[in-house]
């Protein structure tokens, strides 16, 4: 069943100058969806759309059974949740606080959190396996450590859709790897969708791609029907061949001279 | 990098403040120009009719600033955000001015009319520099303090004009230096509602101002309604603000100085932050204005003159420290 359709979607920040111009793809329960496309492709602003950032112009996102705009904030944070590209690091706040307001959507006027609240915390940290950087203040975190207690407060939320923009964009190759490793192990449950520069990390690790240009579909489906040089072609114009590894049936493009 | 407090710590850090509060007060109380002996304590007039309530009332003030400091540092997302900075002080005290000078006498929500002035000119203030600080739909902590600025110089020349026109120099100057002078117990009345639900607003909006600190838009995606919130807290610091200007006139400083020396101490979460600002802030006005009663007794010092001696510099201090952290 998929948790999260896009049908017909228009939208940006100007009237009349969309930045997605009709769009539509649906993602099922366990997938975890890679959008690919070059700079400017309106990666970031499909996210933004779904999490309610940005007005939908024209067609529909449903979550679950609901249309997006019929939900309000709160209902929305419950069911998906964002972890942007780049995140204010907060002064003094330890990564167990950070993850902890992850649990906001959950709370009362007059509440504060609970012991559910703090289990839920704590399963997100135990699942980022990030138990021994809890005490630490956020502002002392190397940048992978820090991706791990975003991601960990984003999934604090316990939403149906957790969405990451660029989510190992500032990462070392170590990271990036660890990273894409743990989101595919937390799909199970839940969906996920983060958009991405690197189309070998993308093919590598996800159940689907979204190939985007100038806020269109060049390609859906599973990465080796997606990553193909006519489809890279169309959407980046850069000639590429791809490549496959029989030992690890994985496969990579690789830019022509 | 200063630890955070665990559950038992705060509860020990509140406590603690709430004996020194306790401390400060009994001392100041019996200090002053007049000495009391103890045989007349219980028949003292000067103690039960004039500094009790002045003690309370400089508890009072303190609390109303320095949340509202917290407040305005969370909403806006600026560390540098304070009531006096923002000219909301200068607002409220053109406001309550005015209404001196016309002789205003009117009711309105339960407030006369110099505190309901000062809180419609401090409401103004702030939407004023609010509006004029934002640069394409975002708010910049730079163009906010000048903003904030311009409105005070501003705010000033009206009051010097309406000083001249009327030449009532004596009971509106009085707005200018804050004073706790003319404390009383119907002072006490009057501010203590704003104390109780300004406070109470704050701490009940803890989680949106933690959220907050994250950004804007992250606040959204946790489920906050970023809009609203501003709303009620920016009129909930406001009100507070104009009901201090309105009893004590304008005390710079203090709600500046208490959050960010509080946050440095014990974290930047909204939950511990606002119990403790708001008793530190009484504890500091309290001993601040006993300090300005008895430091040239029998003459007064003007407790803003206080506020301003110390927080200027400290002030100071917090800008060059922000600039040194962020290289």
């Amino acid at each position: 069943m998929s948790i999260l359709r896009v049908e017909n979607l228009v939208c940006g920040y100007v009237p009349r100058k969309p930045i997605i111009k009709n769009i539509s793809f649906s993602v099922a329960d366990g997938e975890f969806v890679g959008i690919v496309g070059p700079n400017g492709s309106g990666k970031t602003t499909l996210l933004r759309t779904i999490i309610g950032l940005i007005k939908i112009q024209n067609g529909t996102i449903m979550v679950g059974n609901h249309k997006v705009e019929n939900l309000d904030r709160r209902e929305l944070a419950r069911r998906v949740a964002f972890v942007p590209q780049l995140m204010e690091p907060v002064d003094g706040f330890t990564v167990e606080e950070l993850v902890l307001l992850g649990r906001t959507p959950y709370l009362e006027r007059f509440s504060f959190e609970s012991e559910d609240d703090r289990e839920a915390a704590q399963w997100a940290i135990d699942e980022l396996k990030i138990g021994n950087l809890k005490d630490r203040p956020i502002s002392e975190l190397s940048g992978g450590e820090f991706q791990r207690a975003a991601i960990a407060r984003a999934l604090a939320q316990e939403p149906r859709v957790l969405m990451l923009d660029e989510p190992t964009s500032h990462l070392d190759i170590r990271y990036q790897m660890k990273i894409c490793k743990l989101l595919k192990k937390l799909r199970k449950h839940r969906s996920i969708i983060a958009t991405f520069h690197d189309l070998n990390l993308a093919s590598r690790f996800c159940s689907k791609l979204i190939l985007m240009k100038r806020g269109e579909l060049v390609a859906e489906g599973p990465p080796e029907k997606v990553v193909t040089p006519e489809n890279i072609w169309k959407a980046y114009r850069v000639k590429v061949t791809v490549r496959s590894n029989p030992s690890t049936k994985k496969f990579r493009y690789v830019m022509l001279p | 990098m200063m630890r955070k407090f665990n559950k038992n710590e705060s509860l020990i850090a509140i406590f603690g403040l709430f004996v020194l509060l306790l401390a400060a007060m009994v001392i100041s109380l019996f200090l002053g120009s007049v000495f009391i002996p103890p045989g007349d304590l219980w028949g003292s007039e000067i103690l039960w009719q004039i500094r009790l309530p002045r003690v309370v009332l400089a508890a009072l003030i303190g609390l109303l600033l320095s949340v509202s400091g917290v407040i305005l540092q969370g909403t806006l997302r600026n560390p540098l955000a304070d009531p006096y900075i923002l000219g909301i002080s200068a607002g409220a005290g053109v406001g309550a001015s005015i209404s001196i000078a016309l002789g205003a006498q009117f009711v309105i929500f339960g407030m006369s009319s110099v505190p309901a002035t000062a809180f419609l000119f401090s409401l103004i203030s702030v939407i004023v520099v609010y509006k004029l600080s934002q640069v394409s739909g975002k708010t910049s902590p730079e163009t906010l303090i000048l903003a904030g600025v311009a409105l005070s110089a501003f705010c000033a020349a009206i009051l010097a004009l309406i000083i001249i026109i009327t030449g009532n120099l004596q009971s509106i100057y009085f707005w200018l230096l804050g004073s706790l002078s003319s404390a009383s117990w119907s002072n006490v009345t009057t501010v203590l509602p704003y104390c109780i639900v300004g406070a109470g607003a704050a701490y009940f909006f803890s989680k949106e101002l933690n959220a907050l600190l994250l950004g804007e838009e992250m606040a959204q995606t946790l489920g906050v309604d970023v809009e609203n919130t501003r709303f009620v807290l920016v009129g909930a610091a406001s009100l507070m603000t104009a009901a201090a200007v309105s009893v004590s006139g304008i005390i710079g400083f203090v709600g500046l100085i208490i959050p960010h020396w509080m946050r440095l101490i014990i974290g930047p979460n909204h939950r511990l932050l606002i119990p403790v600002s708001a008793l530190s802030g009484m504890v500091l006005m309290v001993l601040a204005d006993t300090i300005s009663r008895t430091v040239l007794s029998p003459m007064e010092v003007p407790i803003g003159i206080i506020m301003a001696l110390v927080g200027a510099p400290f002030f100071l201090y917090l800008l060059r420290r922000r600039r040194t952290e962020g290289k």
